[in-house]
């Protein structure tokens, strides 16, 4: 009869292995791609649908509350969603409301390069700086951006922002564009946004916190996307490649181990064995 | 082009001290936590300020009274530094909550409760999705029925609860397993594009 310090360290050894097969198994599509098939979601199609049947020209909110540490689980829908904006022309208004957001925002857009898209800096896009918003920051955006932002994130006071001219509230905006990685921030867009103002809002956020948001789809929100592999999927559904394709690659492989090592431990009990 | 090299070299040393923890805890795993920790910290002490700067103190000083209140009550917080006058604290905390709270009911009501009941019991004349759905609500929720004993058929309906409430927290849960994926994936991305391949001029 083993100890339990000697079934401790069996069972670590047991991790460690099914670590070391994921970390292989994630490792071949990054070197060698497989461009495994995709298939789009209902949210996904939904998502991509409510931005390109606004009519060219219409105004996106994007409250972005990204965090570094969680990039790598929202890049490709960051990604695919700018591409996706800007392909079909439609004016946008990027606020913070994280610490870390400014910075992801910068960077995304130098790579997407909304310039390309024949877009111009305060005619058909600005950027807000970082303010902790948090719900009741939310509620007062929806009714006067003023009295949030005074200026854009280069200290443009948004009065000589031709974008922002004549935008000050909900009533500008035709469809908000909500991020958060905390997964019941999901209500805030609900309370402040969708009971009092039925703005049309989608949803971008972590793999784990789509069920939460599942719930209010697709009556109080439009469409969402929920970790990475939605992201992919709106690489597809629109169209543009990005770093989606890969990372779904290496998560399907990087899985196996898991999935192997549930079923073997289910029916390792059945077979006989002590431990 | 040496710049960026060097760059996501730190970046690499810093991923794999990290990841080193998966062996065992060890003196390169501690360094890594402490320094990605410090800077993390340093970089919102930094934001965190400048939002204040930005939004309270410069509308202050050009002559708007009125930021005397938030800032106010802002500094009041961290009296709690100090025992002896830490009761000052609950002045701001009390605004928080009752701005909080007031923001948020009249939301929580119309669209977190009504809107989902209406949504619930229309959907289950829609198909066999609306109804396993409306049957997963109704038994959910009995199962936090404390107030009648979990015997004859309200006892079958908490079963049938559970095993609904254990499907919805295995799907959170294989959120969460397929997020940690994403993020190593992510990290070995972030080695080969930013390091490997650079270095071997691919």
């Amino acid at each position: 009869m083993a100890t339990a310090r000697e079934r401790l360290a069996k069972a670590r050894r047991f991790y460690q292995i099914i670590w070391a097969l994921c970390l292989i198994g994630m490792f071949i599509p990054l070197v060698y791609p497989l461009g495994l098939p995709v298939k789009v979601s209902e949210p996904v199609k939904d998502y991509y649908e409510a931005i390109a049947n606004l009519p060219e020209g219409s105004v996106i909110a994007v409250s972005f509350g990204a965090s570094a540490a969680l990039l790598d689980e929202q890049e490709a829908q960051f990604l695919a969603t700018w591409k996706t904006i800007f392909q079909y022309g439609h004016k946008v208004i990027f606020y913070c409301s994280t610490q870390d957001a400014p910075i992801i925002i910068q960077n995304e857009l130098a790579e997407v390069n909304p310039e390309k898209y024949g877009y111009v800096y305060g005619e058909d896009y600005v950027i807000l700086p970082y303010s902790p918003l948090g719900e009741a920051g939310q509620a007062a955006f929806a009714k006067s951006i003023r009295s949030i932002y005074s200026a854009d994130i280069e200290g443009t006071p948004l009065d000589n922002i031709p974008l922002m001219k004549d935008i000050d509230s909900y009533k500008g905006i035709d469809l908000l564009i909500y991020e958060y990685t905390s997964c019941t921030d999901v209500e805030w867009v609900i309370r402040q946004w969708v009971v009092p103002y039925k703005t049309k809002v989608l949803i971008m956020t972590l793999g784990c916190c789509g069920p939460m948001a599942a719930p209010y789809y697709p009556t109080q929100i439009q469409g969402f996307l929920s970790g990475s592999g939605a992201g992919t999927e709106l690489e597809v559904v629109s169209g543009n490649p990005g770093p989606g394709a890969a990372m779904s690659d290496a998560k399907n492989l990087g899985m196996l181990p898991f999935f192997i090592a549930i079923i073997w431990t289910n029916i390792k009990p059945f077979l006989g064995r002590e431990d | 082009m040496a710049a960026d090299l060097i760059g996501g070299f730190i970046g690499t040393l810093f991923v794999i001290s990290v990841m080193s923890m998966l062996w065992r805890d060890n003196l390169f795993f501690r360094f890594g936590q402490a320094a990605i920790m410090g800077a993390t910290i340093a970089h919102y002490i930094f934001m965190n300020f400048q939002s204040v700067y930005k939004n309270g103190i410069i509308p202050l000083m050009a002559g708007n009274v009125m930021f005397v209140i938030p800032i106010l009550l802002g500094l009041l917080m961290y009296t709690r530094l100090s025992k002896d006058i830490a009761w000052l604290a609950k002045y701001p905390t009390s605004v928080l909550v009752g701005v909080g709270t007031g923001v948020m009911i009249t939301g929580t009501l119309r669209g977190q409760i009504i809107d989902q009941v209406k949504q619930t019991v229309l959907d289950a004349f829609t198909g066999i999705n609306g109804i396993i759905i409306l049957v997963g609500v109704v038994t959910a929720l009995s199962f936090f029925l404390f107030t009648k004993e979990h015997t004859g058929a309200l006892g079958t309906c908490v079963k049938i609860g559970r095993v609904f409430l254990m499907i919805s927290l295995g799907a959170n849960f294989s959120g969460e397993l397929i997020w940690y994926l994403t993020q190593m994936i992510g990290r070995l991305m972030y080695i080969l594009n930013e390091f490997v391949w650079p270095l071997l001029g691919a």
